[in-house]
């Protein structure tokens, strides 16, 4: 009954290991078989090592892979699972090669959704697959906000205004046509179109393939001032990399360098200590913080074992609430006996882990909690969204350029505006995926503010 | 007296309402106020136009009133857009307002099961939620099994001129005031629109030699599927324009515009502003375009098209005489702005039935709508739904995929009215599909099933499209070779821009291709648009299968925590009556769609629904 197939990643993505991904839906074997042309017939529920390739025929990955038919799957459907490298780039382009054999890319809690639509759950699990696809759903958004803080939001934007206003202008002449208006004309809408396009292959350049978009588990380091938070990082990154010292507010910037835990990726971060300050420089540095740990995905909150929860670190260790965060206690080798934090962690707080950076002592114990949150937490779905949304954005922008192409292409031969139309209105669509806004919708109020129409 | 359908109002949509139920064997009562004024045309003496052309087209097929009325009544015939592609052409006439209503009139009295009756309906009678009777101002309680409300612009209708403001309808005619308060007081949600209209000039005061002439087409294309070679003798239509001095009466007045100085609450159509409003919101505009249209052929009234008012009369006047063409021009009727109630469309079915009330129909400017193209396809269609529950057989719901008819019933549903809603061809998604010219290959045989078009209408269409079909089988199979294009299949010739059938039959080795003058220019058509209407086949189809997952009136979207809080919002005060609509809804998110289909396996409410 779904009709279409559907791709996503289903395991966590680590920079080494094995990724799974499934394909599910009537083409699943049909895209498998696109991808491993020559090879023998599937034999279904039976693994096969094979190498996978693009259209081209250039090698994608070697691979293990399954065929399941429906409905002895998870979805209840045709599927195929392919057990590839777990690098994000060769995960990236078998689901995208996926994609242009016939998948679609999967939303929040479709998978799950489509096994119970086929009756392989119990009903009583209605709720628990909404809420699934509900909190799916409110971590898509939050990475694609996240994402779009940077600059492709806003150069995605300037793209789709102009389009729209394009549009605007194409759609009025044929609405209006006896209206005294300004209208299109060829010229001007094949130099928007080409340079459109052009920013548009910039932006995949740059953006997508140069892998500029963030890849990989954030952890950003926060806390009261003082703390031992350069300490910490320069320990868990095993280099002295930030400068410390005992003078309070040292850090001003935003420190970014990767470590490896257990296989995974983590891009670790540290910022400004946090505290009443008049100075603008350490200010600003704090602001920086504080946006870096919004959008971590994990926080690891340091508190002096001396200090306690004393000076307004509660208050701060409360704005992340609701984030997934580990309390660090730092600079136990300086208090006998663990000090005073552990009676005082605020309540319900499960994640605390003492250590001494300077010593050593308890970073061992840091890492196993950092890797146990990623192998089972939340903070797996966050980078396999986050693929998905390398992915989607990729396609989406690679859909204006064709959709721009075939403009460019109608405007050659003098196309009449309905076709135009239809190739503006396209690639709008396709940018309002990246941006998440529908870009066409509301043309008729585009055109009622910028023209004067009223026979 | 008893009746089966009672249509109140004998505007637009009253008339389409009434000659469906009639045509569909059920016994009408059409209660007007005056008699005179069926099918009247109170606003611009034209029907048709871009994307109301295709509606005309629509309505014809699915064998309503209005392409006959306007063929009869027509004295200018044009194709818009003819410059662009076939999908957008849209046929537009100037209509004789008095010979369009003696046509309308003449259909209406044909009816047998038509009773015209002259009274004013000041409410409704009901028991147990379902509509019984309605009553009248002079006559008592009228019995009925439904009810279909065309009221325009009369409930509650205050016209604005200048500082006065007159309680009506429409000109010269007193509101209808019990109607709209006795829904309000069952519980329905009503609210305000504002229209307007121009002042009409006497035509002997007009030095027309100052004006640029529109003439009709050379050949008229008629708008009746049913109505052969179209012979009329064509009136012409002239174009003037404001200038700087129009512009400096009308800000030097700005003040005593009701529009500027609150006294109009209601909101107004943004594709059809007053020329106050025009000058002051595009100041920038040395000029703007007056079209000047003859009320009938031998009218002594010219309609000024763009010079939309409730400016003061003096004020109208001084700002006419200020136009080149129109310097001794005496005003015949002011131009007026109207306030209206209407009621928020979110409280009807796609049927047109009211969610609240059982058996009652709403269409046309209650809707909150504006235009007679509009108007008429609301009544045609809420007649055709009430006469289908009559006779227990379904009913009728098209599809936004299949026809304008069904993007403006599906926009009623699914989007909040902030203006009167007039209908665009950039409205419909599948506007390259939803041509005037296949009108009758899209909705014919739903006329037919319905009884409301003979069978042989039917197959005679069929007939047309077998041929259609055979020549384009032979533009498939047959190669040709043209010039530098080198040799391909006759069928991939023709869709290169440029390209003509006449071009290519001209190469055709087996000879030219035997078709009448439509099925060619259909053929053509087709061909030209073929790999596009292809591309969009896939999102069709999907909106087509989303329209078939239907949700039950009384789905409990309360008890579903994991919606979003706005979208649940939404989804209460509209109840979708299908998935497709769900996802239409402002504010409702593909993953609230999803979360839908859960719970709805859930209620096992999966139900196919037919496809209207």
């Amino acid at each position: 009954m779904q009709g279409d197939t559907i791709v996503a990643l289903s395991t966590p993505p680590g920079s080494s290991g094995i990724a799974v991904i499934r394909i599910s839906g009537p083409d699943a074997s049909g895209i498998l078989e696109s991808m491993t042309p020559g090879a023998m017939a599937w034999k279904q529920r039976t693994l096969y090592n094979r190498v996978l390739r693009d259209g081209d025929g250039e090698m994608l990955d070697d691979v293990v892979a399954a065929v399941f038919h429906g409905p002895n799957s998870y979805t209840g459907e045709d599927a195929v699972e392919i057990s590839c490298h777990g690098s994000m780039q060769v995960v990236s382009a078998i689901i995208e090669e996926s994609i242009r054999a016939g998948a679609r890319l999967a939303e929040p809690g479709e998978f799950t959704r489509r096994a119970y639509l086929s009756g392989k759950m119990d009903l009583a699990q209605a709720e628990a697959v909404a809420d699934l696809i509900a909190s799916e759903t409110r971590l898509q958004t939050r990475v694609a906000l996240e994402h779009l803080e940077g600059g492709l939001s806003k150069k995605v934007n300037a793209i789709e205004e102009r389009l729209r206003s394009k549009l605007a202008l194409v759609e009025a002449s044929i609405d209006f046509p006896e209206e005294d208006i300004e209208t299109y004309t060829v010229a001007d809408l094949a130099a928007v179109s080409d340079e459109t396009r052009r920013e548009i292959s910039e932006l995949l350049e740059s953006e997508v393939a140069g892998g500029k978009l963030r890849r990989g588990i954030r952890i950003t380091i926060t806390g009261p001032r003082n703390a031992g938070k350069s300490s910490l990082y320069n320990a868990l990154l095993g280099e002295e990399r930030a400068i410390v010292s005992p003078i309070p507010g040292t850090t001003r910037d935003v420190l970014r360098e990767r470590i490896h835990i257990g296989g995974f990726t983590y891009h670790l971060e540290d910022t400004a200590g946090l505290a009443e300050t008049v100075c603008e420089i350490e200010s600003e540095g704090m602001r920086k913080g504080r946006e870096a740990a919004c959008a971590a995905d994990l926080v690891l909150f340091v508190v002096d074992a001396g200090e306690g929860w004393t000076g307004g670190a509660l208050e701060e260790l409360e704005a992340h609430a609701g984030r997934n965060r580990i309390v660090v206690v730092n600079k136990t080798d300086l208090v006998p006996g663990g000090g005073e934090t552990a009676d005082c962690s605020p309540a319900g707080e499960v994640r605390t882990v003492d250590v001494s950076a300077v010593t050593g002592e308890g970073l061992g114990r840091l890492r196993e909690k950092i890797f146990e949150f990623t192998a089972n937490g939340e903070v797996s779905s966050v980078s396999r969204e986050r693929i998905a949304l390398n992915i989607r954005q990729g396609m989406a922008l690679r859909r204006a350029e064709e959709a721009l192409e075939r403009l460019g292409r109608e405007l050659g031969m003098n196309s009449p505006a309905e076709i135009l139309s239809l190739e503006i209105r396209e690639a709008l669509d396709a940018c309002g995926e990246v941006t998440g806004r529908s870009a066409a919708e509301d043309i008729l109020g585009e055109i009622f503010s910028n023209f004067c129409i009223g026979k | 007296m008893k009746n089966d359908v009672i249509v109140v109002g004998g505007g637009h949509a009253g008339c389409e309402a009434a000659l469906a139920c009639a045509r569909m064997g059920v016994e009408t009562l059409l209660a007007t106020i005056r008699r005179g004024d069926i099918a009247r045309m109170p606003c611009n003496p034209a029907i048709g136009g871009l994307a109301k052309g295709q509606l005309v087209r629509e309505i014809d097929a699915l064998g309503g009133e209005m392409g006959l009325c306007i063929d009869h009544a027509g004295i200018q015939f044009r194709m818009l857009n003819r410059s662009k592609g076939p999908a957008v052409w849209s046929p537009r006439a100037q209509a004789d307002k008095v010979a369009y209503h003696e046509r309308m009139m003449s259909a209406i009295e044909a009816e047998e099961n038509i009773e015209l009756l002259e009274t004013e309906i000041i409410g409704l009678v009901m028991t147990g939620g379902v509509v019984t009777a309605v009553m009248t101002a002079d006559r008592g309680e009228l019995q009925a099994k439904k009810v279909i409300l065309a009221l325009g612009t009369f409930p509650n209708g205050l016209m604005h001129i200048g500082e006065k403001q007159i309680p009506g309808g429409r000109e010269g005619e007193p509101p209808s005031r019990g109607l709209s308060d006795w829904l309000s007081g069952a519980g329905l949600e009503r609210e305000r629109l504002k229209t307007g209209t121009p002042p009409r000039l006497v035509k002997v005061s007009i030095d027309f030699s100052r004006c640029e002439v529109q003439p009709g087409d050379e050949e008229p294309s008629p708008f009746s599927f049913r109505t052969g070679r179209l012979v009329v003798e064509q009136v012409p239509c002239h174009i003037t324009w404001t200038g700087e001095k129009t512009h400096a009466i009308i800000n030097a007045n700005i003040y005593r515009a009701p529009l500027f100085s609150g006294q109009i609450r209601g909101a107004g159509p943004r594709y059809c502003p007053s020329i106050e409003d025009k000058v002051v919101r595009f100041s920038e505009k040395p000029r703007h375009q007056i079209f000047l249209e003859p009320e009938g052929r031998d009218s002594e009234e010219i309609y000024v098209n763009g010079l939309s008012t409730s400016l003061p009369a003096e004020v109208q006047l001084e700002m006419v005489r200020s136009v080149p063409g129109l310097e001794g021009a005496e005003i015949a009727r002011y131009g007026y702005a109207i306030e209206y109630d209407f009621f928020p469309p979110h409280q009807i079915h796609s049927t047109l039935e009211s969610r609240k009330i059982a058996g009652l129909y709403f269409a046309g400017q209650v809707n909150g709508t504006s235009g007679y193209e509009e108007a008429a396809a609301q009544g045609l269609v809420a007649g055709i739904n009430a006469a289908l529950a009559l006779h227990g057989r379904g009913t009728f719901v098209p599809g936004r995929s299949e026809a304008y008819i069904g993007v403006l019933i599906d926009d009623l549903v699914t989007k909040e009215i902030r203006e009167p809603y007039r209908m665009f061809t950039s409205r419909a998604e599948y506007r390259l599909s939803l041509r005037q010219d296949n009108a009758d290959e899209r909705l014919l045989r739903y006329a037919v099933r319905f009884g409301l078009l003979p069978r042989g209408q039917w197959e005679r269409m069929t007939e047309a499209r077998k041929s259609v079909q055979r020549a384009r089988r032979r533009l498939e199979a047959e190669s040709v070779t043209a010039g530098d294009a080198g040799t391909m299949r006759a069928a991939r010739l023709l869709q290169r821009p440029g390209v003509s059938l006449d071009d290519v039959e001209s190469l055709l080795a087996e000879g030219p291709l035997a078709l009448g003058k439509r099925e060619r220019e259909s053929l053509e058509i087709e061909q030209k648009y073929r790999g596009y209407i292809r591309r969009q086949g896939r999102s069709a189809e999907k909106l087509k299968r989303m329209e078939r997952r239907r949700i039950p009136e009384d789905f409990p979207y309360g008890e579903i925590k994991a919606l979003s809080s706005e979208a649940r919002e939404k989804l209460e005060k509209y109840r979708p009556e299908t998935l497709g609509k769900a996802a239409r809804l402002a504010g409702v998110r593909i993953a609230d769609v999803s979360i839908l289909m859960v719970f709805l396996e859930k209620a096992g409410a999966w139900r196919d629904g037919d496809d209207g």
